[in-house]
C-alpha cells in the first residue's frame, strides 16, 4: 500500500490523536506478535485506516500501556489486541506481499532485486495470513491478475483499471456483518481513489519510462488535473456519504478528519508534486 | 422499536429545543438529497424514517399523548420512485433493474438496444454511477444532455455529479480545502501525520 491515506494532525483533537497513535502502536504489536520481526517495519498509514474502520464500533477506546519494539525503553499506549486488529494486521500482510510481489515484476531484474528480497523475507508470514484468511487473499491474487491484464492491454479505460484495485480493496471488508454494505462502499472508493492517486503521481515517471499509465491513457500524456481531480472528489464525496451512514463509535472523529480533510490535501500534494517530499516526512511530535 | 430519545442521540430531560435541534441536525445528515442514485441510498431511507418516528413518538408524549402530530415540521415524503416518462418498455425494464440493483442484468439489457438516444446514455450513466465508474458516468450524462438539453432528469443527474461538497458534512467540516488559502494549505500539508515508527 501506498501510505496516501493521513489524518490532518492540526484539526485532530488530542484525544483522537491519542486513539490514532495508539492503533498504530497497537497495531505495531498485533503485527510483531503475529508474524514475527519483520512485519511491522511495512507498517503504515492505510493499514492504520482499515484498522479504525473494521473496529467494532459499540468498542470504548481503552488503551493499555505496552512496550515499543523500535524503543524498548519507553511504555506507550496502545490498543489492546481485538477481532478488528487481528483481521487488519493479517490483510495488511497479504496486501504488503503482494504488493512487493507487483513491484518486483514491474521494476525489473536488476530494479525489483529489493522488492524480491523482501518479499522473500515475508513470504512465512504471508503464508500464514493467506491461511487465515483465504478468502481476501483470493480476492487479492483475482484482482491483481485482472490489472496486470488491464495494463498489458493498455486500458483506455480509467473506470475499468480503477475498478480492479477499488475491488481488491473492498474485498477487505468481512461479509454477511450488517456493517458490510456501509463499508464495502467506503472500501471501494477509497481503493479507486487510492489508484488513480498513484497514477497520477507516476505520470511523470511512467512517460519517461514508456509504462502504461491510466491517466494518460484516458486523458493524453500531460493528463488533465482538472477533469481527473473531479472524478477523484467524486470518490471523496461517496466515502463521506458511506462514514455518514455507517457506525463508527468513538472511532467517526479521526475518519471524518481523514476522509475530510487528510485525503483532500494529499490529493492537493499530489497534484502539485509536493506528495514526493510529504510523503517522507517522519514527525510524530509538534516538530515540523 | 428503539427508545426515541436514543434515537436522536439526547437524554431524556432534553428541553424542546435540544430535541428539535438534534432533530433537524439528523435530517439534515441524513436527507434523501444527500445521497441521490447512491447505492446506499436505501439506508438513508431508513434511518431518516426512523428518526421522523422517533420525533413525532416524543412531540406525541410531550404534548400530552392525544395531540395528533399532522406534520412534524418534518423532512419526509420523498420517495426514490418518480414518475419517468420511460421512452419505451425496454427503458423502463432496465429502470426496474437499477433501482432493484441488477446492473448486470440492467446493462445486458441496455446494449441490445440498437439506437442510441439520450435516454440510453443517461441510464448508461445511472449504471456506471451505481458501480462507481464515475467518470464513464459523468460522460454519458454529458452525452445525454448533449443528446437531449431540455430534458430535467438527465441535466439535474449532471448536476449532481457536478456539485462537488452538497452532501453533508459535520460542522467544523464545512470549509473545503478548496476554501483555504495558499498559506493555510501549506501550513497543513506539513501537518499530515509523517510516517516512521512508532
Amino acid at each position: 500500500m501506498f501510505g496516501y491515506v493521513r489524518p490532518l494532525r492540526q484539526e485532530l483533537k488530542c484525544r483522537d490523536f491519542d486513539l490514532y497513535r495508539a492503533t498504530y502502536c497497537g497495531l505495531c504489536r498485533c503485527l510483531r506478535r503475529r508474524y514475527g520481526p519483520l512485519a511491522p517495519m511495512f507498517l503504515n498509514f492505510d493499514f492504520i485506516f482499515l484498522t479504525l474502520l473494521l473496529w467494532d464500533p459499540e468498542d470504548e477506546f481503552v488503551p493499555c500501556r505496552g512496550r515499543c519494539h523500535a524503543n524498548p525503553l519507553v511504555k506507550k499506549p496502545m490498543c489492546p489486541d481485538s477481532p478488528a486488529l487481528e483481521l487488519a494486521a493479517d490483510e495488511s500482510v497479504i496486501l504488503t506481499w503482494w504488493k512487493l510481489r507487483d513491484s518486483a515484476r514491474d521494476d525489473g531484474v536488476v530494479g525489483g532485486l529489493p522488492a524480491r528480497v523482501l518479499a522473500a523475507g515475508l513470504y512465512p508470514a504471508y503464508r500464514k495470513a493467506a491461511e487465515r484468511r483465504p478468502d481476501f487473499d483470493g480476492v487479492v491474487r483475482a484482482c491483481l491478475e485482472e490489472l496486470s491484464h488491464l495494463e498489458e492491454a493498455c486500458c483506455p479505460s480509467l473506470d475499468r483499471a480503477a475498478d480492479a484495485f477499488a475491488r481488491l480493496l473492498r474485498g477487505a471488508a468481512p461479509s454477511g456483518d450488517g456493517r458490510s454494505r456501509v463499508l464495502s462502499q467506503l472500501l471501494y472508493h477509497l481503493g479507486r481513489w487510492i489508484y488513480l492517486a498513484d497514477a497520477r503521481d507516476d505520470l511523470e515517471e511512467d512517460r519517461r519510462a514508456g509504462r502504461y499509465n491510466p491517466v494518460s491513457a484516458r486523458y493524453g500524456t500531460q493528463g488533465d488535473d482538472e477533469a481527473l481531480k473531479a472524478t477523484m472528489d467524486q470518490s471523496l464525496d461517496l466515502m463521506g456519504a458511506a462514514l455518514q451512514l455507517g457506525e463508527f463509535g468513538c472511532r467517526t472523529p479521526v475518519l471524518e478528519n481523514i476522509i475530510y480533510l487528510g485525503l483532500p490535501l494529499v490529493q492537493r500534494a499530489v497534484f502539485d508534486g509536493s506528495w514526493a517530499q510529504i510523503k517522507k516526512q517522519k514527525i510524530w511530535s509538534n516538530r515540523q | 422499536m428503539r427508545d426515541p430519545y436514543s434515537v436522536l442521540g439526547v437524554s431524556q430531560n432534553a428541553s424542546d429545543d435540544e430535541v428539535k435541534k438534534a432533530y433537524r441536525e439528523l435530517a439534515r445528515k441524513y436527507h434523501p438529497d444527500n445521497y441521490q442514485n447512491n447505492p446506499l441510498a436505501d439506508l438513508a431511507e431508513e434511518k431518516m424514517k426512523e428518526i421522523n418516528e422517533a420525533y413525532e413518538a416524543i412531540t406525541k408524549q410531550r404534548s400530552g399523548g392525544g395531540y395528533q402530530q399532522q406534520s412534524s415540521g418534518g423532512y419526509g415524503g420523498y420517495t426514490q420512485q418518480r414518475s419517468y416518462s420511460a421512452g419505451s418498455p425496454t427503458y423502463a425494464r432496465v429502470r426496474t433493474l437499477i433501482n432493484g440493483g441488477d446492473l448486470a442484468g440492467a446493462e445486458r439489457l441496455l446494449y441490445e438496444v440498437p439506437q442510441k438516444d439520450g435516454e440510453w446514455y443517461f441510464l448508461s450513466g445511472s449504471i456506471a454511477y451505481r458501480k462507481g465508474w464515475l467518470d464513464e458516468a459523468m460522460q454519458n450524462y454529458t452525452r445525454a444532455v448533449q443528446m437531449d438539453p431540455n430534458n430535467m432528469e438527465y441535466r439535474q443527474a449532471l448536476a449532481v455529479m457536478q456539485q462537488r461538497g452538497g452532501g453533508y458534512r459535520p460542522y467544523g467540516y464545512n470549509n473545503t480545502v478548496d476554501g483555504m488559502d495558499c498559506c493555510t494549505t501549506m501550513l497543513c500539508l506539513n501537518c499530515l501525520c509523517g510516517g516512521g515508527h512508532c
